[in-house]
């Protein structure tokens, strides 16, 4: 298996003594790998510091063997990135936005641009400002620049906040099939256990920066009915019993 | 990646209203500046003869150029920076581009050269309006070409204003408060430069108006290079502090 993706001793430690800390895990080609845990746990930091937008304090980050806070251009050129909420800029239409990140990138051409937003649903909108949109548009918009390019290694933070249900359940759907159909690797971050459940193949379990697990669904299922018991088993063994 | 994202700013600008409504108000203000003289002499002297027309409208770019290139051009380049800069790290829209394959060095300077071509273009429109102005009001064509040199000279003191603008954007977190302390800076610069003549040779601020060196021959040829490596070493260090502070930050 080809590693696409190598967190090393990866810190981050913010002002406020906030962010990740001595974060090492490495994700292979064709995974879908979940970071779990509440909001402040680290999920953001660690999907900043591998999109490049924040730099590690300690640790390495690379992606394709390239290290990202040395060697951006090789290192995000194969990767699709949605973090936080989408940075989209009000007065241009979704059109606008996929044109600018096209050319970023040759080989996408007007077809894929057409297709990506048939994809999330917003063709009939691609002209519309994105002032106009709703959180859960925006989102979907978001998603298609994120895919535009056709990226090896998708990293995506909470990619369903926003999003009705039925609309979840189709990003979801889609996840699932590039995974399966297109050997796409994804990263994905939720506070949401059975979202990460629904999708992934492997879960980093993450609580106040640290690493509390890092292992296969299958594995961390076999001893719990499902992934928010094994989540809230690892949280009480980090913390001990509760004394009242 | 440098030119993919220099289009994408030059995108960005060119959809803003604003550039365009303050280039209109700058057409306008060249063209009343035509009729004013026109009107001025209308009313003292009672006429105005297609002899005094070419006297009074002669060189109208030269005697308007001390409006274009201290106020105008500094006044769209402190917004253009600021948008382009401490306006989308506020609003996070940098990450559109810092998630792309694209190195900050690269990021960092196609942003200033899309807020320079933005000013060298309204330079040119005035120009040519102005130009025009002239032509049709009578005013014939002395000094269309030395004006057309002046303009050219004048865009090298321009890009390292920008520059500057850049370096001033990364000290601060809000828009406003980059443009105003551009502003405040620049004014203050200026002012420094007038009313302390001894010090206005080592402000660069003071060579806005580039093109007066070149006039004549009252400097000599190592007071030129003296002054033209002057204006180098500004360029330099505020490209290098701006790009140093740029990629620091964290979107």
């Amino acid at each position: 298996m080809e590693t696409i993706l190598t967190l090393d001793h990866f810190s981050k430690v913010y002002r406020n003594g906030r962010g990740a800390k001595n974060i090492t895990f490495s994700v292979e080609r064709g995974e879908v790998v979940g970071l779990l845990g509440p909001n402040g746990s680290g999920k953001t930091t660690i999907m900043k510091a591998i999109t490049g937008l924040t730099q590690p304090t300690d640790g390495l980050v690379e992606i394709f063997g390239a290290e990202v806070s040395t060697r951006r251009e090789q290192a995000l050129s194969k990767v699709g990135a949605l973090i936080e909420q989408p940075a989209l800029y009000e007065s241009l239409s979704a059109w606008d936005h996929l044109s600018m990140a096209a050319r970023y990138y040759p080989q996408v051409d007007k077809a894929r641009m057409e297709h990506v937003l048939t994809l999330v649903g917003l063709a009939p909108y691609a002209k519309e400002r994105c002032g106009k949109f709703s959180l859960g548009m925006k989102q979907r918009l978001g998603l298609a620049l994120a895919l535009l390019s056709e990226p090896e290694l998708l990293v995506l933070d909470e990619p369903t906040n926003g999003l009705d249900i039925e609309a979840t359940v189709e990003i979801r759907e889609i996840i699932i099939a590039l995974a399966k159909e297109k050997g796409v690797t994804f990263l994905v971050a939720s506070h949401l256990a059975s979202e990460i459940e629904k999708m992934c193949s492997k879960v980093l379990v993450l609580y106040e920066g640290e690493t509390l697990a890092w292992e296969t669904k299958e594995e961390a299922l076999r001893l719990h009915p499902s992934l928010e018991d094994y989540f809230l088993d690892k949280v009480r063994e980090k913390k001990g019993p509760v004394v009242l | 990646m440098f030119m993919a994202n220099l289009k994408n700013e030059l995108f960005k600008l060119r959809r803003r209203k604003k550039y365009w409504v303050l280039l209109i108000i700058g057409c306008a203000i060249s063209m009343a500046s035509a009729l004013r003289l026109l009107i001025a002499n209308f009313i003292t002297d009672g006429n105005v003869a297609a002899e005094a027309r070419e006297v009074l409208l002669g060189g109208l770019m030269n005697s308007n150029l001390l409006f274009i290139l201290l106020l105008f051009l500094p006044l769209m380049a402190v917004m253009a920076v600021s948008d382009l800069y401490v306006g989308e790290e506020a609003d996070h829209t940098i990450r559109f581009a810092l998630m792309r394959p694209v190195a900050k060095e690269k990021l960092f300077f196609s942003k200033a050269l899309a807020v320079f071509l933005l000013c060298a273009f309204d330079l040119a429109v005035l120009y040519l309006v102005t130009t025009l102005t002239q032509v049709v009001l009578g005013g014939g064509t002395r000094g269309i070409g030395s004006s057309l040199g002046a303009c050219l000279l004048d865009l090298v003191p321009l890009a390292v204003l920008i520059l500057f603008f850049a370096l001033v954007n990364q000290l601060v977190k809000g828009s406003s408060l980059a443009v105003l302390l551009c502003v405040v800076l620049y004014l203050g610069l200026l002012a420094l430069g007038t009313y302390m003549p001894s010090i206005g040779g080592l402000v660069f601020v003071g060579y806005m108006r580039w093109h007066n060196l070149w006039i004549g021959t009252t400097l000599p040829f190592l007071a030129m290079l003296t002054r033209i490596g002057l204006l180098a070493g500004y360029g330099l260090v505020f490209a290098c502090g701006g790009y140093l502070l740029f990629e620091r930050k964290e979107a």
